[in-house]
């Protein structure tokens, strides 16, 4: 163990800390921008320097090692100057004086800054910003666009997609002043082998990166008389929008997200849950069909549509892997858009179907020409917080209510569809009763539970049958997945999901500068668990609006009309020279 | 990227742009699978140096240093003279592809400025007349 001191304060860590964990442990707070603790160490801000008795110079706090007897000072005049200077630097690149544009900034609540500027204690700003020309916006992407005048060059997008996605769309290019971050040629993201799971927009401290809005299409719909606006919220957007209220991380707040949703003029509010659990019913059945007949197996899951892009880059040989399954959230659209609309007595011109997830990839899943338009918009948690606050709705001090019942009752498999594991578990408990006829006794498969970057399970189901599962999370999982899947590791069933954590951390909820990763995952990841812990109904096939879905309308999983409207193809994209 | 990895990129890639002239998107493709990078990251090492380029050029190129010392020697007047010469700004291709004029950051000869480059010959000490003469050779 190390013993040194920090601000005089005593602290002993072990070999290999840094100052900055060193600093962290006795709850002295060092300003830093382009530290994260879920990647790399990159020291290029500067802004966490610090002085070290008995050397000249200031040292990086995130990549100096602590050393036994060492001194630090974290917050010395000459830091504090130093670390002004720097700021002031960084600032001269970002594009903020300029039109009050913090006001109307996609940060302008999380803006780490902001955060920095507040913590330095800054309190001039000398020099003009340095962006001489005018730096285009990419908005080539149905997911995601680039504001490259509020990029601040700190490589914190690059490394996360490199790092934690395995992708690498983005590079810095150029030298000196000029230096900027890019995609391939500078082609934009829209036409590079970008997976739009928006991993970068969670990662960018600055408003440099943010979803492609269409919170403006959603205010036309919901202000227009002529149509019937219906909307469905994805499992994990009910544990993750009370934070942008300023509630803890994993606060349950569905039933006020209902009523909010409501207030907001939503002529129906559904639950994405419950398409979830449809989905479990047609992927189970294709699961068992697939593993009996030694039909491409592993079976790969279809629900993440920056996985389902990924695999279609780096994949495209294992295409006929996926499940044929569409996503919770475009059978929802399917199911909408003719079994409601049909019962309700609605003409589907005139409905429109919003989703509100946890993510940006979903923008683009439903701009697939395979999609057929059936989900009209998508917006973020983000969003859908922002547009709350714009009318005055509180969301946490609403009274609870309940979802719209036809599409709006879902078992707690649904709700587990947020955490990684979780669509697996799902598909387990159901896949268990197709096969044996009777539930499993232990339905908690907790063995696929957790943060865990890999997980596998042996689920015995008959005497000849051990059904072996495997689980990936982050994109770069799954390409390790997958290069075991090449090298022959047998599995029946795998489940991929292109964020770290799973959709509970996807690229549209909410960005939580005050805590680490790990602790905002693991967080909203218990509330989801505790949701379905306290429901009564915790089996996909037990729903029994989803029973009635298919008595009255789509007959049996796996029929010839569930296949038309549930199921889809996919597209070999490749990495174009490869 | 590692260093060892970053050595044998530069290495790779002068061999690429010394066959073609540039470096095809194809070789950019095949230099990120071979060092197990993204095709991102080999670009924005390759737009580090200026001298390596990713879009075709004219068969010759022509760089003219504006730095201080050539620039205090006159070089915007030697500029100006090729600009004329070939109808081209810094940083075009002519339409028939046989030159690409440059104005590029030192290039190690302060004493003897200006200086002018055309392809791997440096001209030192140039006039805007001799720098036109040269060029007229290269037709």
């Amino acid at each position: 163990m190390i013993n040194l001191t920090v601000d005089n304060k005593e602290v002993t860590v072990e070999p290999n800390s840094t100052i900055l964990e060193a600093a962290s442990k006795v709850n002295v707070n060092i300003p830093t921008l382009c530290f994260s603790d879920d990647l790399t160490v990159y020291g290029g801000c500067r802004l966490c320097v610090v002085e070290v008795e008995g050397s000249d110079r200031l040292r990086p706090a995130c990549n100096t090692r602590a050393r036994e007897g060492m001194e630090v000072k974290t917050h010395s005049p000459r830091v504090r100057e130093v670390r002004k200077t720097l700021f002031e630097l960084i600032i001269a690149s970002h594009d903020i004086s300029c039109e009050l544009n913090c006001l109307i900034c996609n940060r302008q609540n999380s803006c780490q800054l902001k955060d920095v500027a507040e913590d330095i204690g800054i309190s001039r700003m000398c020099l003009t910003p340095g962006a001489d020309e005018e730096r285009e916006s990419d908005h080539s992407s149905h997911s995601v666009v680039r504001e490259p005048n509020k990029c601040i060059n700190c490589a914190r997008c690059i490394r996360k997609c490199e790092e934690i996605q395995g992708v690498g769309v983005f590079a810095q290019a150029s030298r000196g002043p000029e230096t900027k971050v890019t995609t391939f040629k500078d082609r934009g993201m829209g036409n590079v082998e970008c997976t739009n799971c928006g991993q970068c927009v969670v990662s960018c401290p600055t408003g440099a990166l943010h979803e492609v809005y269409h919170m403006d299409q959603v205010w036309e719909s919901l202000y227009d008389e002529q149509k019937h606006v219906i909307v469905q919220t994805a499992p994990s957007v009910r544990v993750a929008l009370a934070e942008s209220f300023g509630e803890e991380p994993g606060t349950i707040a569905t039933g006020q997200m209902v009523a909010a949703l409501r207030r907001l003029g939503f002529d129906r509010v559904f639950d994405t849950n419950f398409t979830a659990d449809l989905t479990i019913m047609e992927e189970a059945t294709e699961v068992v069909n697939r593993v009996t007949n030694n039909d491409n197996l592993p079976v790969l899951t279809s629900c993440s549509p920056g996985w389902i892009k990924y695999i279609e880059h780096f994949y495209p040989d294992y295409l006929q892997h996926l499940s044929s399954a569409k996503s919770p959230q475009q059978m929802f659209g399917a199911v909408a858009k003719t079994y409601y609309a049909e019962n309700a007595g609605i003409d589907p011109e005139d409905l429109v179907v919003v989703s509100i997830m946890p993510c940006t990839a979903k923008k683009f899943e439903a701009s697939r020409p395979e999609m057929n338009d059936d989900v009209d918009y998508v917006l973020t948690t983000r969003e859908a917080a922002r547009m709350l606050k714009s009318v005055g709705v509180d969301v946490c001090n609403l009274e609870p209510e309940k979802y719209d019942e036809m599409l709006g009752v879902s078992s707690g498999a649904g709700d587990i569809f947020g955490a990684s594991g979780g669509v697996m578990e799902a598909a387990v408990r159901t896949a268990y009763n197709m096969i044996t006829g009777v539930n499993l006794q232990e339905i908690e498969v907790t063995p696929v539970r957790g943060l865990e970057g890999l997980k596998s399970a042996e689920i015995p189901v008959t005497d000849d049958l051990t059904l072996k599962v495997g689980v990936a999370h982050g994109l770069n999982n799954a390409g390790i997945m997958m290069e075991k899947i090449k090298a022959g590791e047998e599995f029946h069933f795998v489940e991929m999901m292109a964020c770290p954590g799973g959709c509970i951390s996807g690229g549209g909820q909410p960005i939580n500068t005050e805590r680490s990763w790990r602790e905002v995952r693991e967080k909203r990841i218990a509330g989801l668990y505790d949701i379905d812990e306290n429901k009564e109904l915790r089996l996909s096939h037990e729903n029994p609006k989803i029973q009635k879905l298919y008595e009255e309308f789509l007959q049996e999983p796996g029929s010839s009309k569930a296949h038309k409207l549930l199921h889809t193809e996919y597209v070999t994209r490749g990495v174009p020279g490869t | 990227m590692q260093k060892e990895d970053t050595d044998i990129l530069l290495e790779m890639a002068h061999d690429i742009q010394d066959t073609y002239g540039y470096i095809p998107e194809k070789e950019i493709a095949e230099l990120a699978e071979k060092l197990s990078e993204s095709r991102a990251t080999i670009y924005g090492a390759l737009e580090f140096y200026s001298m390596f380029y990713t879009e075709p050029t004219g068969k010759y190129i022509i760089r003219i240093c504006d730095s201080i010392s050539c620039y205090m020697n006159n070089s915007n007047e030697v500029l100006e003279a090729v600009q004329d010469y070939l109808k081209l700004e810094a940083g075009e291709t002519s339409d028939d592809k046989l030159f690409t004029l440059e104005v590029v950051e030192c290039l190690g000869h302060c004493g003897e400025g200006p200086v002018m480059m055309v392809d791997d010959r440096l001209h030192t000490q140039i006039s805007p007349g001799r720098a036109v003469e040269i060029l007229s050779k290269l037709h």
